[in-house]
């Protein structure tokens, strides 16, 4: 550059430079971005989307209705009578009005998946109103036409076999309503070597659930029916206290007795007796509640038989326990496939216990097996394309992965099911699809029947995760897998529900299992087809008989020999409720024909005929309780909605609902340091001249 | 004084040596102050280069932005073209996770943008995304899609109440929405998410406010669209 030139000009000159030096770099900067994109993008032709994963679907948000419309309050008393393997529960709702205006609620609520219903009583003070049986539409229609003459009234209906809802109408300015509702289960029974242990869960919360593709206007009227508004937690402390009293006979002496989901008092009135009752008084409804206990060793019965006597048939139910299979010493050669559900629902402790159990799992594979890990959201992905050996490495990629899953985004199972189930398997081996999930999903029907369809000789084993797991999906998917289902609602419980689940895996099973009733007996026994029993699991057959007396033969078979056994009918212990039980085993069995296509006409009178019988809540019938004498005035309004209900303990509400994307690029902050730092330079460069020119 | 400092500048260009009547002493023996003067200079240099590259990388990561904003679209154009063609979705390129669901545009604006499948931020990057758990676009029920306000719904800034947007959809349906209600929002708020009882309805989100520098901040510009058919 020219010395010589005069300031002025030397100063314009050297601007001119930057300026274009600015140019330069920016142009070259666009440049080599471009060739970036180009590289990163521009390298093939479009390929298509998967079959099946461009499925999309709805969670269903729904604001509590209206603004600033009352509600009544709500709080839940519930009393659970244990006998041995039977337990029969009172829920009472209470409808509480705190305004002065007459209202009514809508309450969807969880029971457990092999709850049956029978009763129904609507207590207003000292006023009680049966509940009648009707088929739910006669049944929803009686309930409209009570509320709208002013009359008190209570529905219940069934949406899902574990989930219901309570409606209640015209309650009185500052009066209460309780709805009780009475149900009759049979427990979880479980047998490994150091006794029998029984678990009872009552689930407290209707998580919400995720539901794909809603098109038909029968679907989405259905997703409606399923869904309720969910309080955000930041709202407030959690609503609806519950108040709990189990009162337990095991018939035997028992060892111990745990909640892992609940602080208990206990009262032991006797060695086969316990009183419990949460420790605070009352527990919010936001997780299950589990209550687990052990016979003391060498005491757990075997064999659980009650019968009930009846003007025309005897019921019967029956628990056998099998022995424990001597194995033949071969390990079984097989292909494990880890499916995780990282949906939004899981995140928080959900997915860190599926992550945990998964770690677990992926250690308790033996270096000849082989394995693959499928995670889905709205997306599937599987870790492998095909399954590999668990050699060290593999195993140790997979762990690392494992570490790494983030729970966001919709629950599109099917594809998932679809991916582990199908693939070419192989002959030599089992494959064992280990499916870690809470369950929060809404067309569990068409998965089941997915299961059915694509199951081969594959076998599925269901792990319901979290505070508020979907025990009907639990249930029937292993039930449709043919596997056997486990929960975990804890990380501390990991450990020791992963390896009872594996201990079950690699023990060998029964197979065939036979019933041969007595003689002119006439059973009428549901299941009809006995599933296989894995070690440890209990048969449950319910009965309807002529007469329950002469002997049961049970027999089966084991990877080694034959079993069999006899069990005499007439030494029976008497029991209640057993015929509604037999009734539910049946509309459950039923309601599997439906699935393998039996069409809806030909099911649906023998379960309304089943159901009206037995004073049943079904998916077609209903109870209804309505007042006889108008309370509520012609013209005076009536308010209210869908109570809400809480986030299930552990989610976390904006991985469910979502946010709204995020909607900025830092393009512009980058625009921003890029001309500081330009600005920078360009003082720099002056800088250097100057002193070069003047130093 | 101009010859004075001039002919002392040893270091200069026109420096012949020998112009003052007697030797600068910067450029005799005396060689510290010179060596500190040129180590100076170095490093001024240094941090000039370094300056200008990182101005060179914050340019190019927003050319970068831009450019797969832009490319992005040329490439689902074609994806989209065979999606309509063929029935089943098509990935804009091989390891997309991502493919496009609708098209969409604004007449008035002279906007036309693919929609994609997914509203995270890698789907972002490439256009607008619909948001898993909505109704599809399209379809009966309130569709949510969201893309960046300074490329792809950088044009939400112009719309109006009354407002035309038109949805091609897979099945080649195409849908004439009409802008009702525009409100910023905090992004926590999910109540642009709910799906109405009935008729169809398209909810454009973006970040908020328009010129701000920074992303990432906590408000949403929402427009809610109603079919008119």
């Amino acid at each position: 550059m020219n010395t010589h030139l005069p300031g002025s000009a030397r100063r314009w000159h050297d601007l001119l430079e930057i300026a274009a030096l600015a140019a330069r770099i920016f142009l070259g900067g666009l440049l080599v971005a471009f060739a970036l994109a180009v590289l990163t993008l521009l390298f093939a032709a479009p390929s298509y989307a998967g079959e099946g994963d461009t499925g999309q679907g709805t969670l269903i948000i729904r604001l509590p209705d209206g603004n600033g419309v009352a509600l009544p309050a709500l709080d839940t008393e519930v009393a659970i009578r244990v006998n041995g393997p039977l337990a029969r529960t009172r829920v009472v709702q209470t409808f509480h009005n705190a305004s002065d205006g007459w209202q009514e609620g809508e309450y969807l609520f969880p029971l457990p998946e092999n709850a049956a219903v029978d009763r129904l009583r609507m207590v207003i003070g000292e006023h009680v109103v049966e509940g009648e049986i009707r088929e739910r539409a006669a049944a929803r229609a009686e309930f409209e036409q009570a509320r709208a003459s002013g009359r008190r009234t209570a529905l219940v209906e069934q949406q899902r076999p574990n989930l219901f809802t309570t409606r209640v109408a015209n309650i009185a300015p500052g009066a209460r309503i309780s709805v009780e509702i009475e149900y009759q289960q049979t427990l979880e029974w479980r047998m490994n070597e150091d006794g029998g242990h029984y678990g009872l869960r009552f689930p407290m919360v209707a998580a919400p659930r995720y539901i794909p593709l809603p098109t038909t206007a029968e679907e989405i009227a259905d997703a409606q029916r399923i869904t309720a508004p969910v309080r955000h937690p930041a709202a407030g402390p959690a609503i609806n206290p519950v108040r709990m009293r189990v009162e337990l006979d095991a018939g035997m002496p028992l060892s111990a007795l745990r909640s892992p989901s609940h602080a208990l008092r206990v009262d032991a009135p006797h060695a086969n007796r316990r009183v419990v009752e949460f420790a605070d008084g009352a527990a919010p409804a936001e997780r299950d509640f589990v209550l687990e206990w052990t016979l003391a060793a060498g005491q757990a019965p075997r064999v659980a038989l009650f019968a009930e006597r009846g003007q025309d048939v005897d019921h019967a139910l029956l628990m056998l326990m099998p022995p424990r299979l001597p194995s033949d010493g071969r390990p079984l050669a097989r292909e494990v496939v880890f499916v995780i559900d990282t949906s939004g629902s899981m995140a928080g402790a959900s997915i860190a216990q599926a992550r945990a159990a998964l770690a677990l799992a992926l250690r308790r594979l033996r270096p000849e097996d082989r394995f693959n890990v499928i995670e889905f959201n709205s997306i599937t992905r599987a870790l492998f394309d095909a399954a590999r050996p668990a050699s060290t490495d593999n195993v140790e990629h997979a762990a690392r992965w494992v570490r790494k899953l983030e729970a966001t985004g919709g629950t599109e199972m099917a594809p998932a099911l679809a991916a582990a189930l199908g693939g070419a398997a192989d002959p030599e081996r089992v494959r064992q699809v280990i499916f870690l999930t809470d369950g929060a999903v809404g067309n569990e029907e068409t998965l089941f029947r997915l299961i059915e369809q694509r199951l081969g000789d594959a076998r599925l084993f269901p792990v319901g995760i979290g505070s508020a797991p979907n025990g009907h999906f639990m249930r029937k998917a292993a039930a449709a897998g043919r596997g056997s289902f486990t929960y975990i609602g804890r990380l501390d419980e990991v450990q020791e529900r992963m390896s009872a689940l594996f201990e079950r895996l690699e023990a060998p099973m029964l197979k065939d299992i036979e019933l041969a009733w007595p003689d002119g007996a006439q059973a009428d026994y549901w299941p009809r087809k006995v599933p296989d029993l894995y070690a440890g699991e209990p048969l449950v057959v319910a009965v309807a008989l002529r007469q329950a007396s002469g002997t049961l033969k049970v027999g089966g078979r084991g990877p080694q020999a034959a079993w069999s056994t006899e069990v005499d009918l007439g030494r029976a212990a008497p029991g209640s409720g057993l015929g509604t039980l037999w009734a539910r085993h049946k509309i459950d069995a039923l309601l599997d024909l439906l699935r393998s296509g039996t069409p809806e006409d030909e099911v649906r009178p023998q379960i309304v005929e089943l159901a009206l019988a037995h004073r049943l809540v079904s998916r077609y019938t209903s109870l209804v309780a309505v007042d006889k004498t108008p309370v509520r005035p012609a013209d005076a309004p009536l308010q209210g909605g869908q109570l809400p209900l809480n986030l299930p303990a552990g989610w976390q509400y904006e991985k469910v609902f979502g946010q709204l994307p995020t909607g900025a690029t830092g393009a512009r902050m980058h625009l921003l340091g890029g001309t500081l730092t330009l600005a920078l330079g360009a003082l720099l460069f002056a800088l250097t001249r100057r002193r070069n020119a003047f130093a | 004084m101009k010859t004075t400092t001039n002919c002392h500048h040893c270091n200069g260009r026109d420096f012949l040596g020998v112009e003052c009547a007697w030797p600068a002493p910067d450029c005799l023996g005396d060689t510290r102050r010179r060596d500190a003067a040129r180590r100076r200079t170095q490093l001024l240099r240094a941090a000039l280069v370094l300056a200008l590259a990182a101005a060179l990388w914050q340019f190019g990561q927003a050319g970068y932005i831009h450019a797969k904003a832009w490319l992005a679209q040329h490439l689902i154009a074609q994806a989209w073209a065979q999606t309509r063609a063929g029935g089943a979705p098509a990935r804009p390129w091989p390891w997309a996770d991502t493919w496009p669901v609708a098209r969409l545009s604004a007449p008035a604006q002279g906007v036309e943008v693919y929609v994609l499948a997914g509203a995270d931020g890698a789907t972002l990057a490439f256009g607008p995304g619909h948001m898993y758990g909505t109704a599809e676009p399209g379809d009966f029920g309130n569709s949510v899609l969201g893309a960046h306000r300074d490329t792809h719904f950088a044009f939400l800034q112009w719309l109006e109440d009354g407002s035309e947007l038109e949805l091609e959809t897979a099945h080649g349906e195409v849908l004439r929405y009409f802008v009702t209600h525009r409100e910023v929002l905090d992004h926590r708020d999910t109540r642009p998410l709910a799906q109405p009882d009935s008729g169809r309805q398209l909810t454009l989100v973006t970040c908020w406010p328009f010129d701000a520098v920074r992303a990432g901040g906590p408000l949403r510009y929402v427009v809610t669209a109603q079919a008119r058919i």
